[in-house]
């Protein structure tokens, strides 16, 4: 039988440690976000670090295209998890999405740093990346960016590698199929069920 | 250059399947690429958080602390008892030493996991593991996780069992011990009185 080269084949004489599992029911990778700000607003860590692992690279991502700076981002990002920290309390889901909710807690975490900065007034929130739509149009994007990011850190990796690079690297799918080492018909399969697993996502996401 | 929708999905997909992939397409061009996280963002929340989730619970606990404080000090005062040593509790924040996300091999390729682990505390690593997509294994059968180091496996942090594949697990594990800079971890599946294991779980590629 052909070895896969991921695979890695060893014995060791080592005291083993049996995992016992957590004697609260401890958040999960299928914990919805709403329960997880709930659980955030009682103090729960785990929850904030599931939280976390969902929605940095999103809320990053939001923080760029408003900020145009790495590090200017990477402060508003901590500032705007330390925001949802200090009020997940005060979200109530009766009112609306956990992720809507977390967007206008990070945007406006946003907004205080571009302020800091003597970047924005009250009036408007600038973005920098897109300049030919109108504000409305332009906050819709953000929205959209950080819907379909937040949906994507939901896919199989194996998922989202081949639509990252389908979508953001230029290559073709056969392209992708030669740098990935996999035949072209595994990449499409892939690609079509990750298209898939996204739409549902953003169809039933609470976002 | 956008990429070719009828490329992506064949024409395999037709009607309402087809509306419904246009459509994450759609979005997917409109959002553009997810970022690049800085190495501060990818460790984890930051520290200071963890530092107001301890004030939080401190300012809850205060008036009982000020109270065992007032009946210490008035205890040692009029038994008069000096406080022979007094040991300072230095408790950390505990946040995240480091993270590692796992992905499965061949031998489980739907599997996908978290490890995080954090500070370390008296010789002990404390980990969590959060997995899913691993089948349930054969009796006597189970997982294992292994620190790697030097690209070898060096020690075990704790083993478990699947009991229900569609579920998420989240476990508790320990490495106990002194952790050193490029050490990784992988997780493996391991039968009772036999060799070897083969890892099911490992390290996503920087």
């Amino acid at each position: 039988m052909r070895k896969n080269s991921g695979d890695m084949e060893f014995a060791l004489e080592a005291p083993r440690l049996r995992a016992v599992p957590s004697p609260d029911p401890a958040p999960t990778l299928d914990t919805s976000d709403a329960e997880l700000l709930a659980r955030v607003g009682e103090g729960d860590r785990e929850a904030f670090e599931l939280l976390y692992r969902r929605y940095v690279r999103p809320l990053f991502g939001l923080a760029l295209r408003r900020l145009g700076d790495r590090g200017h981002a990477e402060d508003a990002v901590q500032e705007a998890f330390a925001a949802i920290w200090r009020s997940a309390s005060t979200y109530r889901p009766e009112r609306g999405a956990a992720g809507g909710w977390l967007y206008t807690v990070a945007r406006n975490a946003i907004v205080d740093r571009l302020r800091r900065n003597g970047l924005a007034t009250d009036a408007e929130l600038p973005e920098l990346v897109s300049s030919e739509p109108g504000p409305p149009e332009r906050a819709e994007d953000s929205y959209v960016s950080v819907r379909v990011h937040r949906a994507l850190e939901e896919l199989q990796p194996r998922e989202r590698e081949v639509i990252e690079l389908a979508y953001w690297s230029g290559l073709s799918q056969s392209e992708v199929a030669d740098y990935l080492g996999l035949p072209l018909g595994t990449v499409k399969t892939r690609t079509r069920s990750g298209l898939a697993r996204l739409a549902s996502l953003l169809e039933g996401e609470d976002l | 250059m956008s990429p070719d929708f009828d490329e992506l999905v064949g024409t395999e997909a037709t009607g309402a399947e087809r509306a419904k992939l246009r459509e994450a397409h759609d979005l997917l061009l409109r959002a553009g690429p997810p970022p690049e996280l800085t190495p501060k963002l990818k460790a984890g929340p930051n520290p200071g958080v963890a530092r107001m989730q301890h004030r939080r619970r401190a300012v809850k606990r205060r008036s009982l602390v000020l109270l065992a404080a007032a009946l210490s000090v008035a205890v040692v005062f009029f038994a008069g008892y000096g406080v022979a040593s007094h040991r300072g509790g230095s408790s950390s924040a505990g946040g995240t030493a480091t993270t590692i996300q796992l992905k499965g091999t061949a031998s489980a390729p739907d599997a996908q996991a978290t490890l995080d682990v954090w500070q370390e505390r008296d010789g002990n690593w404390p980990m969590t593991l959060s997995v899913k997509g691993l089948p349930k294994l054969p009796e006597h059968t189970y997982y294992e996780v292994y620190l790697v180091r030097d690209g070898r496996p060096w020690g075990s942090c704790g083993s478990f069992v699947v009991s229900n594949p569609s579920q998420a697990l989240q476990l508790h594990l320990n490495a106990p011990y002194k952790l050193q800079k490029g050490d990784s971890w992988v997780v493996t599946r391991q039968t009772a009185g036999a060799e070897p294991g083969k890892t099911v779980l490992s390290p996503v590629a920087a």
